[in-house]
């Protein structure tokens, strides 16, 4: 335990967050006793009904808050402020709207650290490479407003990918897309998360959904939160095996996955919806095929 | 996505197929409703277009505003006080033809220029320094309330005090009122930069001089730019009023001396040349807009 610990990339021990509202002063637990020990080259999801905390999970390892108590580790170190080891992909991605998409997948390159030490040849031929693996070849010179959704997720991809950080944390990043486009890009961030390559060469990645089916599709281990605190319900291995493709939600074994997390959530989904009790009866299998 | 900006960008289309024009089920389904539309619905399209464009709504309210004015110069039946437009056409041709209406307008857009390239060298760098830090901010704002609701007239019997007449004054009043909107709009701007790219540029290593280049200004931008065409619309405003007073040439002196010689009409002629020449700025101050800050079409509207 105490060398696999030892190990791990990513450290979270009892941490909490509370905010106190500006005005009220009323406190609020976002998240608390979270515990989580993430391995490198790991794929992580973490699900769980709006308000249980999982972007503020996100954004303490990102650096862009502190806890309010308990510690956060990356390699071993405490982390103290957002880094360039640690990437974000944003919800809403966050482009810069005045840059192109080749200045955007180049940012951190050309003012952050991830350049620094690159001649601008280096940077240029990073940048391009970024552009070629998630396909945005011909729409370079393109601005975020004249992209398709599914565009813009790809250049905050690259953008994410050419910073060259060692943890990937991802807030939704397939939320507002078309389950179409959805599901084609799930596929393609396993691939360039390195999916066929060996698991010390894979990156470490937190993902963030709302999506249950997506959650075990790309996870290696499914973290299911719950609220009012947000806290950790239970930890979920995923036991299917990678390479994966579309059809492996064909597998019964998938199904089965899906259907226990989705027990797990189920009453905070309903009570989420109009304050009301889940039916009662025999488990939902009915709702989740729905869903 | 294409589509929503197709659909943004030309609203006529949208109109025409909510009309049914190209829905053969909805217009079986409101066939008797439907016979008010009818008569639109089978003139040419291209005749219909032209006929709505912006252009020709301009041009069709302004033939009646010309109208209006003949008619009412006809009651009043005074050419001293109301020339029929007519009149002020010609005054208008004279004074382009020799010159005099050029070389006034040509002084009161310099001055226009002068003053606002000072404004913007004043109020941007100020405007960030507050936006940026809340101390400075608190320091400064007081006295920036204080002096915003002062009309840039209020100062002018004391400048023409200090300045005398020249070019000075009406610079000095011009600069006082483009200084605020700029101020102000650039405040606005810097503090409501996205908190979003901020933290995507601090995820991604960006120190402190980086993020107000490749940021915080570009963020602004936009907001800044509404600034300045607020700015140049007060500027113009005040610039006559100054040069009323206070000034030996430009279109607000050419406005008070034909007053005194009561040459009427081309008094109006000046004041349809200021009314021109601040169109065609603002026209300028837009494509400007467009190609500083291509990203944020429409956004003055928010």
């Amino acid at each position: 335990m105490n060398q696999e610990t030892a190990m791990s990339k990513l450290r979270l021990r009892n941490v909490a967050k509370h905010f106190i509202a500006p005005r009220t002063g009323q406190l609020t637990t976002a998240v608390t006793d979270v515990n989580l020990d993430i391995e490198t080259g790991e794929f992580v999801c973490i699900v769980g009904p709006s308000g249980c905390g999982k972007s503020t999970v996100l954004n303490l390892i990102a650096g862009l808050d502190t806890p309010t108590s308990g510690t956060i580790e990356a390699n071993g170190a405490p982390i103290v402020a957002p880094g360039a080891d640690r990437g974000v992909m944003f919800q809403d991605y966050a482009l810069m709207p005045w840059m192109s998409v080749h200045d955007n997948i180049g940012f951190g390159l050309n003012y952050g650290t991830p350049g620094e030490g690159l001649t601008r040849e280096q940077r240029e031929k990073r940048i391009r490479h970024f552009v070629d693996l998630v396909r945005l070849n011909g729409s370079e010179k393109k601005y975020p407003h004249q992209l398709s959704g599914g565009m813009r997720q790809r250049v905050a991809l690259a953008r994410l990918l050419a910073n060259g950080p060692d943890i990937l944390l991802m807030d939704e990043p397939l939320g507002a897309l078309d389950s179409q486009t959805r599901l084609i890009l799930q596929v393609e961030l396993l691939r360039i998360w390195g999916e066929t390559a060996p698991r010390e060469q894979r990156k470490t990645a937190i993902f963030i959904t709302h999506d249950i089916e997506e959650a075990v599709f790309l996870g290696d281990r499914v973290v299911v939160m719950s609220t009012h605190p947000g806290r950790v319900k239970a930890i979920i291995p995923v036991d299917l095996p990678r390479p994966r493709s579309e059809h492996i939600r064909a597998d019964p074994r998938f199904g089965q996955l899906s259907d226990e997390i989705w027990d797990l959530i189920r009453d905070e989904a309903y009570r989420a919806i109009d304050g009301t009790e889940a039916p009662a009866g025999p488990k939902a299998t009915a709702v989740e095929k729905v869903e | 996505m294409t589509m929503n900006v197709t659909n943004h960008r030309v609203p006529e289309q949208g109109v025409s197929r909510a009309a049914g024009v190209d829905d053969p089920a909805s217009s079986q389904r409101s066939e008797p409703d439907a016979a008010p539309a009818l008569p639109t619905a089978t003139k040419p399209g291209a005749i219909r277009r032209i006929v709505s464009t912006r252009a020709f709504i301009a041009v069709r309210s302004f033939a009646a505003f010309l109208a209006l004015w003949y008619l009412l110069a006809a009651w009043v039946g005074n050419p001293i006080q109301l020339p029929s437009p007519l009149r002020v056409a010609a005054a208008l041709i004279s004074l382009g033809a020799d010159g005099e209406l050029f070389d006034h307008a040509l002084i009161s857009t310099t001055r226009l220029a002068i003053s606002l390239v000072v404004a913007v060298l004043l109020a941007v760098p100020l405007g960030f320094f507050m936006g940026l830090s809340p101390k400075a901010n608190a320091y400064l704002d007081p006295v920036v309330e204080l002096l915003r609701p002062i009309s840039g007239i209020a100062w002018i019997p004391l400048g023409l005090f200090i300045f005398g007449v020249g070019d000075v004054l009406p610079v000095f009043i011009m600069v006082y009122v483009a200084f605020f909107p700029l101020l102000l709009n650039t405040i606005a701007g810097v503090r409501h930069v996205d908190g979003k790219l901020v933290n995507a540029a601090r995820t991604m290593g960006v120190g402190r001089r980086a993020m107000l280049r490749h940021v915080i200004v570009p963020a602004a931008l936009p907001t800044v730019m509404v600034g300045f065409r607020l700015a140049f619309a007060g500027a113009w405003a005040a610039i006559i009023a100054a040069e009323l007073i206070g000034s030996p040439s430009g279109l607000g002196f050419a406005i008070e001396w034909y007053r005194q010689l009561l040459m009427t009409p081309k008094v109006y002629g000046f004041i349809v040349v200021i009314g021109i020449v601040g169109y065609l700025c603002d026209l300028a101050l837009r494509a400007l807009q467009r190609w500083l800050t291509p990203w944020a079409e429409g956004m003055e509207l928010a």
